[in-house]
C-alpha cells in the first residue's frame, strides 16, 4: 500500500466478504428447497430467499467493485483519494441500503420485478451512493492530473452503470414495456458496463502481476472494449425473444449475441498473452490464479455455456428453465465475483498484517474448491435443464411431474453447492484473520506496486 | 494498429452500435400497441399487474419465461385453466397439490375476490399478447402426454407404498378400480407386463409384431360372426377378453404372427393380470369402432 487512504477499499472488502457469505447461505437455502418439501413454506418461502440470494449478490459485487476502484484508483493516478470520509460515508450509506432492503424482503417489501426488487427509496439511495463515489473517484484523478486508460475504463464502466440503472427508477404500464426497460439495466450491466469494469480491472492487474507492457495492454483494452458493445449493445436483443417485441429481434439476438462470446475469448487471450509475454515472476502466485482464473471461467460461463441456448432455434425450447440458471451461476460467478476476489487476492498481502505475499495455502484451498463447486454447480443445473427440456418442453410432460423425476440432480446441486460455500468460507476465513493494515508502514512485506517483481524495492 | 486507432475502434463501434439499437428501439415502441394488444389494458389488468409484483410471484414463476424456475410457467395459464378454476386455486393452493407428493407447494397467497380477479385479467392480457408464438408446445403444470404416462407419475403408484385412503388433491389421487375403466385400460395399455404397445399399434395401417388395433372392435363382430371361429366369445368385449387370455382360440391372419396353430403373442396375461385389469383393457380396445 503506497497511499494512506487506500485502506478504505479494506472496509468494502470487509463488507463484501461479509454479504457473500449471506448469499450463499440464502442460496444454498433456495437449492435445498429443490428438493422439497419445505418446512419453511409459510416462514421464509422461495421467493424470498431467491430474491435475497440475487440481491446480496449485486451488492456485495458492487461493493467490491467499489472497494477494488478505491484501492487501484491512488494506484494508477499516484495520489491519495480525495476524501476518505466521503468514502466512508458512501460506504456507510451503501451498507444500511442493503442490510434493510434484505430485512425487507423477509418481511415481504419488495417492488416485485426481478432483479430490481429494491423499493423506490432503496433505488433512490443507491444513486446517491454511486454519485458519491463517482464524484470521490473524478475527484481524485483531476487532484492528481494523471489518468490512465485503465482508469479511463473503469471509469465510464462505472459511470454507464449508474446511467443504466435509471431506467428501473421508472414506471411503465405496459408490462411488456417495463420487461423492455429492465433489460437496459440488467443486460446492459451484466453484458456491458460491467464488463467494461472487469475489463479495467483485469488490465490493472496484468499490468502490475506480470510487468506487461502498458502501452499495449491498453491498446488491446480498447479493442475489447469495443468488441463488448458492438455484440454487448444489440445483443440485448437475447432477452427480446417471445416477450411481444417485433420477430426482428430474433435473428438479431441469434447473430449479435454469438458475437458476444469474441470479446470473451479476447479477454482469456489477453491474459494468457500477458503472460507469455512477461512471464509468472509475481510473487502473488494467489492473485495471478484468480486473475487468469476470471478470464477463462469467464470464457467458460459467460461466453460458452450463453452461446449453447443463444440462438431462437434452441431458446425457443430452453427459455424459462434451468438452462438459464446453469449460464447465470457461471457467468457471474467467473466474470465477476472472481475479478473482485482476484482484486481482494492482490491487496491482501499490503491491506492486511498478512506476511506471506504468496498467498496462503488456505487461500490455494478457497480457490480450488470454490472452482469445483461451481463448476459442479453448473453441471448440476445443466444437466437438471437438459432433462427438464427434454421432458417437459419437448415431450410436454407436466412442469410438477418433471420436477419429480429430475430430483437426483438437484441432490448434486445441494451437495456441490456446499463443496462450493466450503471455499467461500475458506475465503473469507483467510481475509479476516490478519488484521487490517491501516498505515503505510515499513514492515510491507514487498512493495507490489512497482511494474516488475524482477526490481522489488523500487 | 496503434493505441489512437484502437481508442478509435472502440468510440466508433460503441456508437454504431447505440445507434443501431436505439433505431430499433423507436420501432418497437411503434409497434408495443398492436404486439400487446394495449388497448385492452384494462383498470383491471393494472391493478393484476401490480398484485402480481405485490406478491413477488416472478420470484418463484415465469411470465413469458422470465423469473425463477421453481414453479410453473404462467404465460397462457389463463387459457389452459379457466377463471373458476384459477379463482379456487389462487384461494387455497392447498387442496389442489399435495406438498408431500409433488414435494412442492404454492404459499397460501392470502389474496381477496378482487386481487385474484384482476390477476386472472392481467393473465389473461398476458396470453394474448403476441409473443412469436412461444411456447411452440404447451407448458403443463401437471400430467402428461407421454405415451404409456398418461396417467401423473403420482397416481400410477396405486398399489405402492404411497397408497392412502385419505381424501387426496385431484392432481395427487391414486387411481382406484372405480375409476372410469376405460381410461385406466388405456394406462394399461403401455404400463402391462408384457407391454402390450410393443408389439401393437392403435393407429390404422400400422402392424408391428402385432397386428394394429384400429377398428378392433368392428373386426371382432365381423371375427365372430365368420365361420373360421371356433372361439366362445359372444360380444366384443368377451372376444378382446378371450384373445388377451387364450391369444390361440382364434388366429390372425398372416405368418408373422402365428405358426403350427399357436399364436406369436405371450399367454401369460391371464396370470399376470387382475381379471378387473383385463376388463380394463377390454373396455378401452372395445372403443375402436
Amino acid at each position: 500500500m503506497r497511499y494512506k487512504s487506500q485502506s478504505v477499499a479494506y472496509w468494502y472488502f470487509a463488507i463484501a466478504m461479509v454479504l457473500f457469505g449471506l448469499q450463499l447461505v440464502f442460496g444454498l437455502l433456495s437449492a435445498a428447497k429443490y428438493l422439497g418439501p419445505d418446512p419453511l413454506l409459510n416462514i421464509l418461502p422461495f421467493d424470498v430467499t431467491k430474491t435475497i440470494h440475487t440481491n446480496l449478490l449485486i451488492v456485495w459485487v458492487l461493493t467490491g467493485f467499489m472497494g477494488a476502484t478505491y484501492w487501484m484508483v491512488p494506484d494508477e493516478s499516484r495520489t491519495e483519494l480525495y476524501s476518505t470520509k466521503l468514502a466512508y460515508i458512501q460506504l456507510g450509506l451503501w451498507t444500511v441500503m442493503g442490510v434493510t432492503a434484505v430485512i425487507g424482503y423477509l418481511f415481504g417489501y419488495g417492488t416485485g420485478n426481478k432483479l430490481l426488487e429494491q423499493p423506490l427509496p432503496h433505488k433512490i439511495v443507491i444513486v446517491i451512493c454511486m454519485l458519491i463515489f463517482l464524484y470521490n473517484i473524478g475527484m481524485t484523478i483531476k487532484k492528481s492530473g494523471r489518468f490512465t486508460t485503465t482508469e479511463g475504463v473503469l471509469l465510464l464502466g462505472l459511470g454507464s452503470a449508474a446511467v443504466l440503472y435509471l431506467p428501473a427508477l421508472l414506471h411503465y404500464e405496459n408490462y411488456v414495456v417495463s420487461i423492455y426497460y429492465r433489460w437496459w439495466t440488467i443486460h446492459l450491466w451484466v453484458e456491458g458496463v460491467w464488463e467494461m469494469i472487469q475489463g479495467g480491472f483485469l488490465a490493472y492487474l496484468l499490468i502490475r502481476l506480470s510487468g506487461a507492457d502498458r502501452e499495449v495492454m491498453e491498446k488491446w483494452l480498447y479493442v475489447i472494449v469495443g468488441l463488448v458493445f458492438i455484440a454487448g449493445i444489440i445483443g440485448t436483443a437475447h432477452h427480446y425473444y417471445w416477450i411481444g417485441v417485433p420477430t426482428y429481434w430474433l435473428p438479431i439476438g441469434g447473430l449479435f449475441s454469438a458475437l458476444e462470446p469474441v470479446a470473451l475469448v479476447g479477454m482469456a487471450m489477453y491474459a494468457y498473452y500477458a503472460m507469455r509475454r512477461s512471464g509468472l515472476a509475481h510473487p502473488n502466485k494467489l492473485a495471478l490464479h484468480w486473475t487468469i482464473g476470471s478470464a477463462l471461467f469467464t470464457m467458460f460461463g459467460a461466453g460458452l455455456l450463453g452461446l449453447a441456448h443463444t440462438f431462437p432455434s434452441v431458446n425457443k425450447w430452453t427459455h424459462g428453465t434451468l438452462i438459464t440458471a446453469m449460464h447465470g451461476h457461471a457467468a457471474f460467478y467467473g466474470a465477476y465475483v472472481m475479478i473482485v476476489l482476484a482484486m481482494i487476492t492482490y491487496a491482501m498481502p499490503s491491506i492486511t498484517r498478512r506476511e506471506n505475499v504468496d498467498g496462503t495455502n488456505l487461500g490455494y484451498w478457497a480457490f480450488w474448491l470454490q472452482l469445483a463447486g461451481m463448476f459442479g454447480m453448473t453441471l448440476s443445473f445443466g444437466t437438471a435443464g437438459i432433462g427438464q427440456v427434454y421432458l417437459e418442453r419437448i415431450l410436454g410432460m407436466g412442469y410438477l411431474d418433471t420436477q419429480l423425476k429430475i430430483q437426483v440432480h438437484f441432490l448434486m446441486l445441494v451437495a456441490t453447492g456446499s463443496l462450493f460455500a466450503l471455499g467461500v468460507g475458506m475465503f473469507i476465513y483467510d481475509f479476516f484473520r490478519f488484521p487490517p493494515r491501516l498505515s503505510v508502514g515499513d514492515s510491507e512485506p514487498l512493495p507490489i506496486t512497482t511494474t516488475s517483481a524482477a526490481r522489488p524495492g523500487l | 494498429m496503434n493505441k489512437r486507432q484502437t481508442r478509435l475502434f472502440a468510440v466508433i463501434s460503441t456508437a454504431i452500435a447505440a445507434v443501431a439499437f436505439l433505431g430499433m428501439t423507436l420501432d418497437t415502441h411503434r409497434q408495443f400497441p398492436a404486439l400487446t394488444h394495449s388497448e385492452n389494458i384494462t383498470p383491471a389488468v393494472t391493478r393484476g399487474k401490480d398484485v402480481w409484483h405485490e406478491n413477488n410471484c416472478i420470484n418463484c414463476h415465469t411470465i413469458f419465461g422470465e423469473g425463477a424456475y421453481y414453479a410453473p410457467d404462467l404465460t397462457k395459464i389463463s387459457q389452459h385453466r379457466g377463471a373458476p378454476y384459477l379463482t379456487a386455486f389462487l384461494k387455497d393452493p392447498s387442496k389442489f397439490y399435495d406438498e408431500k407428493r409433488h414435494r412442492r407447494l404454492m404459499p397460501q397467497p392470502n389474496l381477496n375476490d378482487q386481487e385474484i380477479s384482476d390477476l386472472i385479467a392481467f393473465f389473461d392480457w398476458v396470453a394474448n399478447v403476441d409473443n412469436q408464438g412461444w411456447p411452440p408446445r404447451p407448458i403443463l403444470v401437471t400430467g402428461s402426454s407421454i405415451p404409456g404416462t398418461t396417467l401423473t407419475v403420482a397416481q400410477q403408484d396405486a398399489s405402492g407404498p404411497g397408497r392412502t385412503t385419505d381424501p387426496m388433491p385431484p392432481g395427487a389421487r391414486p387411481v382406484s378400480g372405480s375409476d372410469d375403466p376405460i381410461a385406466l385400460g388405456e394406462a394399461l395399455f403401455g404400463t402391462a407386463t408384457p407391454v402390450c404397445n410393443a408389439c401393437h399399434s392403435i393407429a390404422p395401417g400400422v402392424n408391428l409384431a402385432g397386428p394394429t388395433l384400429a377398428g378392433i372392435a368392428t373386426r371382432a363382430l365381423e371375427t365372430i360372426a365368420s365361420p373360421e371361429y371356433a372361439g366362445s366369445a359372444d360380444s366384443v368385449e368377451a372376444y378382446i377378453r378371450e384373445s388377451i387370455t387364450k391369444p390361440s382360440a382364434y388366429l390372425h391372419p398372416g405368418e408373422m404372427y402365428s405358426a403350427g396353430g399357436t399364436s406369436f403373442m405371450p399367454n401369460n396375461y391371464a396370470e399376470s393380470l387382475t381379471d378387473e385389469q383385463i376388463d380394463q383393457l377390454a373396455a378401452y380396445l372395445a372403443t375402436f369402432k
